[in-house]
């Protein structure tokens, strides 16, 4: 059994656990057909047969997920050995994890930072971007004075005014924001496809993830508004 | 290996279907009564036996301490969760049950699986009855918004019913299944299902692939404590005040009369669902006559609360699926409550269109369950569903917020992994906290287990293991640990919060052999008895006929011992005399049945039965 695609080394030396072929790194053993473990430290692009790139085609992410779920649920494997129905539900919620990974493009960046490290589990720095100090600190006044004209009973329609002229302003900021983090998508994305070193990955990522701090920054602050806006 | 088959395991009513391999169509298989829908109702009686369905419905109203009806409202709670419950339901609960509840009839005390295994026995035994063969496999439905420990609970209840658990399928999705195959819809589907019991809502995508069809639910929201049953209370608190007041009855003094009243209003609330107005009359205790006429402008008044209580799962379905009211292709109605015309109007109204319910709403998800219960044991594959975890699953972290490892709406499978270290020097545990729910602490979700890693002692942060959360495709959790310095796999002893222990369970299994015992007698004498029927009418009617006069004196006199020998014993409970009798009799008609043309004798005396010709 041989393969002419280039695999990585870990893949290629798994032997399938039932005809003893190597099994070639995918889902299934090629020689026998079997359902293969999971190897450890998968990577969900991968899972799906992707590069690490951000810009992915949804519809055709979704047909994937599709073709691969008639494969690997565990529908398939209610008649097969406890073995393989274990490896069917560890592969089957692997697909189903990376499928939730990836088909939004926000959880799909956040993911391939927590993967190389860039970024940590449930940490997103809360300070303020220097750019918007300004606006955030007069925001913060604005909503202060509305809780306190709301503690006090008094006229609240001024204030609404102001805060739904600052939300709006933020609202625009999302947006280009977003617009950024699309630019910076494809700038890692052509960073992929050039192969480039470690030391250009770095600078790309960390990029990103400056980019999607602010945004969560920005987003955590429209999402206030709204809320104090509403109650 | 027996037969395999779907079950609605319902609050109030519950159904077994199978797919039928003639028409390849799914079919809900009928009781003794010829009745598809079997009351989920158990009974014990006073010698000790347990009834389920319709007899034991019966003895609602005359022996309600020695029956329970609605105990899917008790599965994989706790006491302190039912507390407000018990003010409006009859049950009787062991104050003092830790974890799962026990319930009381007659002087014994019962879990809720394993009356809801009473439930599932009785209907096995339908199935076994039409098929003339047993039944071992199953797949069971469960509300879309049952939690981990109420699906476990119904997976044990299958279990303590002799039932391999195929899969659990959520009602809903069933239902969307049995639409989907009748009528081969595409598109987003909503299905509004209002059971006895429990309400749910699912958003689901109706997608064609060249491989099949699949389902794929991008939403599901609920109530599990919502359903007929709250109409049902709020008609009997409205009944009740007024003959309290009026006719100075202690309903106390009465748990009897509570029932009737309740049957009787159930009644009430069916008519208000075609007619426009219905009449209550009622036979208290004292042979006083409460009579009461109800507009549906009255009952919709009082009932429109808890109709409204079911707009805001539907509401945040709708949100986490990223869609409005208006782009639902298809709403389809399920459950016995939607048959209430303000559900459909309410319904109807907000998603703008008129919902469907061409199928019947009681039979709709056990078909589903058949065909899912068909492919699975088939093997052929032209449908896939996929579903969703109702709620978060998370992690108890420091100062008791939770850390939600899988979000809610999730496909399932799925798995999250976490990775634990100690403290402090030398601990030797870490002890975790596993809890289901959408509230930021701990104290405000679902508590579904304990446990503690084991770690060997050593300076603190030494420690690495890894922790896998993995909710499978029936929406039950597993976990595993692995301590990634040795790479050695940890047993874990996940204590659950409201289920049954692993001891708990085998004490359990061991009694439901018990009582299989004494059913397999039952059915043993009951068809003993069924055969010997056959014989003695067929035996009669040859012996009234012309070939008769051909036997012999001794032929004839054989024959008429052997009938009465027969006759005698087939009352009682031995079938192993009975069946020795009609062998007997077969011996004694041999010459009888060779002289008669007569097809239906032949045959009968042959053995055969009489539906077989």
């Amino acid at each position: 059994m041989s393969s002419t695609k280039t695999q990585t080394g870990a893949a290629l030396a798994q032997a399938c656990w039932n005809c003893k072929a190597v099994a070639g790194g995918g889902h299934f053993c090629a020689a026998c057909g079997k359902i293969q473990p999971l190897a450890g430290g998968a990577d969900y692009f991968a899972f799906f047969g992707l590069p690490q790139k951000l810009k992915i085609d949804e519809a055709e992410l979704e047909q994937r997920f599709h073709q691969l779920s008639w494969k690997l649920h565990p529908d398939n494997f209610v008649k097969a050995s406890e073995f393989e129905r274990n490896l069917a539900l560890e592969r089957s919620s692997e697909l189903n994890d990376a499928y939730r990974a990836l088909r939004e493009p926000i959880l799909r960046v956040e993911y391939l930072l927590l993967r190389e490290k860039v970024r940590k589990e449930g940490t997103t720095k809360q300070q303020a971007p220097p750019e918007l100090l300004e606006e955030v600190f007069e925001l913060n006044e604005s909503l202060d004075e509305l809780r306190e004209a709301k503690n006090d009973g008094a006229d609240l329609s001024e204030l609404r005014g102001r805060l739904g002229e600052a939300q709006k302003n933020f609202q625009e900021k999302l947006e280009e924001v977003d617009a950024e983090l699309l630019d910076v998508f494809s700038e890692w994305d052509k960073t992929v496809d050039a192969g480039a070193d470690d030391a250009e990955r770095h600078k790309q990522m960390a990029k990103l993830n400056e980019v999607l701090n602010r945004r969560s920054y920005i987003r955590n602050l429209v999402r206030n508004v709204a809320q104090e806006l509403e109650a | 290996m027996g037969k395999t088959v779907g079950i609605d395991l319902g609050t109030t009513f519950s159904l077994i279907a199978f797919v039928d391999p003639s028409t390849g169509e799914p079919r809900c298989i009928p009781g003794p009564y010829g009745e598809t829908l079997c009351p989920s109702v158990v009974s014990l009686d006073a010698n000790g036996t347990i009834v389920a369905g319709e007899p034991a419905r019966r003895r609602l109203l005359t022996q309600s301490n020695r029956t329970i009806y609605s105990v899917k409202r008790l599965m994989g709670r706790g006491v302190d969760d039912v507390r407000d419950e018990l003010k409006i339901f009859p049950f009787r609960i062991d104050d003092k049950s830790r974890g799962v509840i026990r319930v009381k009839l007659g002087d014994k005390y019962f879990t809720p699986p394993e009356i809801s295994a009473f439930i599932l026995r009785e209907l096995k035994s339908w199935a076994e009855d039409f098929f003339k063969d047993t039944v071992d496999r199953a797949v069971i439905t469960v509300p879309a918004y049952f939690n981990d420990a109420q699906r476990q609970a119904t997976k044990d209840a299958g279990r303590l019913a002799g039932l391999e658990v195929l899969r659990l399928v959520n009602e809903p999705t069933a239902a969307a299944l049995a639409y989907g195959l009748h009528k081969q819809r595409r598109g987003r589907v909503a299905v509004y299902d209002f059971g006895g019991g429990t309400f749910d809502i699912s958003i689901l995508k109706l997608i064609s692939t060249t491989e099949g069809d699949i389902y794929q639910v991008l939403a599901t929201n609920g109530d599990t404590h919502l359903g007929g049953d709250d109409i049902d209370n709020a008609l009997s608190a409205m009944a009740r005040a007024e003959i309290e007041k009026k006719y100075r009855v202690d309903f106390e003094k009465h748990p009897e009369t509570v029932q009737e009243l309740r049957k009787t209003l159930i009644h009430t609330k069916h008519k208000l669902s075609s007619g426009e107005r219905a009449t209550i009359r009622f036979v208290l205790p004292d042979d006083r006559i409460y009579t009461r006429e109800i507009r549906r402008g009255e009952f919709e008044e009082m009932i429109a609360p808890i109709i409204a209580r079911t707009m805001a799962p539907v509401k945040m379905a709708l949100a986490d699926a990223k869609m409005q009211p208006s782009e639902m292709d298809e709403v389809v109605l399920v459950g016995g409550s939607t048959r209430i015309p303000l559900v459909r109007k309410t319904v109807g109204d907000y998603f703008g269109r008129a919902p469907h319910s061409e199928l019947n709403p009681d039979e709709v998800v056990a078909l589903g369950a058949a065909v899912q219960a068909d492919i699975l044991e088939s093997g052929v594959k032209n449908m896939l569903l996929l579903d969703v975890t109702p709620l978060s699953l998370g992690i108890e972290t420091m100062g008791g917020v939770v850390a939600k490892l899988i979000p809610r709406n999730s496909t399932i499978p799925a798995s999250a992994q976490e990775l634990f270290t100690t403290g402090v020097d030398n601990q030797t545990g870490i002890d975790i906290h596993i809890l289901q729910g959408e509230r930021e602490l701990a104290a405000d979700c679902r508590s579904l287990a304990r446990f503690q890693l084991k770690v060997p002692p050593g300076p603190a942060g030494l420690a690495r293991v890894e922790v896998k959360f993995l909710i499978d495709a029936n929406g039950i959790l597993q976990v595993a640990a692995r301590d990634l310095r040795t790479g050695e796999q940890s047993t874990l002893e996940v204590q659950p919060s409201y289920g049954l222990t692993d001891t708990e369970m085998e004490r359990m299994l061991e009694e439901s052999i018990e009582f299989a015992e004494q059913d397999f007698e039952q059915r043993q004498v009951i068809e003993a008895r069924n055969e010997a029927d056959a014989i003695l009418r067929a035996t009669e009617k040859a012996l009234s006929g012309v070939h008769a006069e051909g036997l012999s004196r001794e032929e004839r006199a054989a024959i008429d011992r052997s009938v009465a020998a027969l006759r005698e014993t087939v009352s009682g409970t031995n079938y192993k005399l009975v069946r020795t009798r009609i062998d007997e009799l077969n011996q004694a008609t041999m010459n009888l049945a060779e002289m008669t043309m007569n097809k239906v004798l032949q045959a009968a005396v042959g053995g055969k039965r009489i539906e077989e010709l």
